[in-house]
């Protein structure tokens, strides 16, 4: 979310009477009375997000260019840690992961979710329908990861039902090469019902005479979806588009414990992202920490949300249809 | 769209035409192979949202043994064992303490900062009061991976690590801009005309938003405290990093330690399962409650 949806809610007339009557200096009595709560209002809140958000997250991009191990002094090195990083094999396994969450998953979840949202648009009963799926949203991602420890374990659901099924031989569904895969699954079966929300809103919107002018116009199904239902929830797309660019990166509780107990401590390193590797190269406790390259990871992350953000305003730029 | 409306133009079509009627109207029910099939999709998605939950607390009631010969079993008595056991030996009670006390006292002060400032940043439009908005909204595109080590160091100058005031204040930081993000769009809903009445009979601005904003916003304001509510009873990067000893650990915390033990001690999915429960059912709850508020405010703004 970003400026796009500060100017998206709606405004109502709100500035209207007050703004425009401004005759002296300074506003009438009612905008001078409400200045004077400028430092009161909105003081606390910009104090603590600017120490505890803004300051580190600048302080971030400072550690980055520092080689620091947490104590003791830090030693200037510039970009000697993005280098480094690069040359990680780990860190590459790392970040791969997270482009194909935020890709590949991404992809998945927008196709499944317009599909859902097509087909729940004019169900008897979606609202329970819609309520049902959404609630995974409200969950600790991290449940998913150990219930799927035990739904794939060799005698788990998946194998019995398979067993029953007549598979003899499933695969090793937990084995360090398949993790990540599941992982994937995982995350699009979590994170599809909020999105279909997301798009049901937009197209709930769309008022019934456009339906209608398509029924006359003797519109087909799919010319409806192209020329109707498309066009009117672009915008919405792109809102979900930067919704989903945001929160794929910062995946790590699913990711932490997925399958249950199967690491000693951290899981293996087939499935790591980039929020993992930050988390273990500061403070597995196993070797030295390395708080610049550890940070370095995250700044790359912000910079690939920031880099993806910019682009699609760009992508999803259109004029907005009035409706 | 809706079947009402469907229903009120099937009645005042003559009956002979409604066959025809609703077979060609495209907001009608469209009977289509493809559209079968994504209603048996559909529906077989809803009833596996249900069935894992349906699932994991039926689990929390039996022995690990019983769950590993058979996973689909149901259990033979009702006795909450596994609770007893992740309550009283993987240090679930205080854990549950620290997560209800945490939550509530930092979704509470979130609130109570953030509905001012964004009362302030709705009512007011100068270039400043914009720019300020920006500067909140920008927070909401910030990893939290980004600030974590940072947050460490800052923190462990001040002796606020392993400290539930420092993971409350950290909390109140973070959710600065989603809350005053979404309380920007609400003020912004609320007519004017009431405050402006207010002001004319006299009242201050500091009354106007205390006696009368805030009572309309009511709604609003409940909305923004449960969605603070729900992320940080789930908020696991954060926590895992900033608290070290047993006794402050959070929930999601204390199950990472849960099945970090069970790596040395054998599994225990019994209480596992009764440890998720724990985890899950106060969200259930909250939204069996409050649903249709929660979804609103989760796509206020973003559906527009």
């Amino acid at each position: 979310m970003t400026q796009t949806e500060i100017r998206t809610p709606p405004r109502s007339p709100v500035a209207g009477p007050a703004a425009e009557s401004v005759v002296r200096p300074g506003g009438n009595a009612v905008d001078r009375g409400r200045k004077r709560l400028f430092v009161p209002f909105v003081g606390p809140a910009f104090l603590l997000y600017t120490v505890l958000f803004v300051g580190p997250a600048l302080y971030a991009v400072w550690i980055s260019f520092n080689k620091w191990a947490g104590a003791g002094p830090m030693e200037f090195v510039g970009f000697g840690n993005y280098v480094r990083l690069f040359s990680d094999k780990l860190f590459i396994q790392s970040f791969l992961n997270t482009l194909l969450l935020l890709f590949v998953v991404g992809i998945a979840i927008f196709v499944i979710a317009f599909g859902l949202t097509l087909v729940l648009r004019d169900m008897a009963g979606k609202k329970i329908a819609r309520s049902v799926i959404f609630f995974p949203h409200l969950v600790n991602a991290m449940i998913f990861g150990v219930l799927a420890g035990f739904i794939f374990n060799p005698a788990g659901l998946v194998n019995t039902m398979l067993g029953g099924l007549g598979v003899e031989d499933p695969p090793a569904w937990l084995s360090q090469d398949n993790l990540f895969p599941l992982i994937m699954v995982m995350m699009t079966w979590i994170t599809t019902g909020y999105f279909t929300t997301i798009l049901m809103a937009g197209v709930d919107r769309i008022p019934p005479y456009y339906y209608e002018d398509c029924a006359l116009a003797g519109a087909n199904a799919f010319q409806r979806l192209r020329y109707v239902i498309l066009p009117l929830t672009w915008d919405v797309f792109g809102t979900c588009a930067v919704l989903w660019t945001i929160s794929s990166v910062k995946i790590f509780e699913i990711v932490w414990v997925f399958g249950g107990s199967t690491g000693q401590g951290m899981p293996p390193t087939q499935t790591w992202t980039t929020a993992v590797y930050t988390y273990v190269t500061a403070f597995s406790g196993e070797s030295v920490p390395a708080y610049g390259a550890a940070t370095a990871s995250a700044v790359l992350s912000l910079a690939l949300v920031s880099v993806l953000v910019l682009l699609l305003r760009r992508v999803m730029k259109r004029e907005a249809v009035e409706f | 769209m809706t079947t009402t409306e469907l229903a009120t133009r099937v009645m005042t079509v003559p009956e002979a035409a409604r066959g025809r009627r609703r077979r060609g109207a495209a907001i009608g029910h469209e009977r289509s192979l493809l559209r079968g099939i994504g209603l048996v999709l559909l529906w077989a998605f809803v009833v596996l949202n249900i069935a894992w939950m349906v699932w994991m607390v039926i689990q929390a009631f039996r022995d690990t043994r019983s769950i590993l010969s058979d996973p689909w079993g149901l259990p033979t008595s009702l006795d909450p064992v596994n609770f007893v056991t992740a309550w009283t030996v993987g240090d679930f009670a205080i854990a549950t303490a620290n997560s209800v006390a945490t939550t509530l006292v930092s979704s509470l002060l979130t609130v109570a900062i953030a509905a001012p400032a964004a009362y302030y940043l709705a009512r007011v439009e100068n270039r400043m009061t914009n720019s300020l908005t920006v500067y909140f909204v920008l927070g909401l595109g910030i990893p939290a991976q980004v600030i974590v080590i940072p947050l460490f160091v800052m923190l462990n100058e001040v002796y606020l690590t392993d400290s539930l005031v420092g993971l409350n204040l950290v909390y109140v930081g973070v959710s600065m801009p989603f809350t005053v993000f979404l309380l920007i769009a609400f003020f912004r809903s609320l007519p004017l005309e009431l405050e402006e009445a207010a002001a004319l009979d006299g009242l201050t601005a500091f009354g106007t938003f205390w006696r009368i904003t805030l009572p309309l916003a009511k709604g609003g304001i409940l909305t923004a405290f449960v969605l603070q509510v729900i992320s940080h009873w789930n908020e696991t990067l954060l926590a895992l990093t900033l608290l070290q000893s047993t006794e402050k650990y959070t929930l999601p915390v204390a199950l990472i330690s849960f099945i970090q033990q069970q790596t040395y001690s054998g599994a225990d999915w019994g209480g596992l399962f009764a440890g998720l429960c724990i985890v899950v059912i106060p969200m259930l709850v909250i939204y069996l409650w409050l649903g249709r508020r929660l979804t609103e405010g989760l796509t206020l703004g973003m559906g527009k």
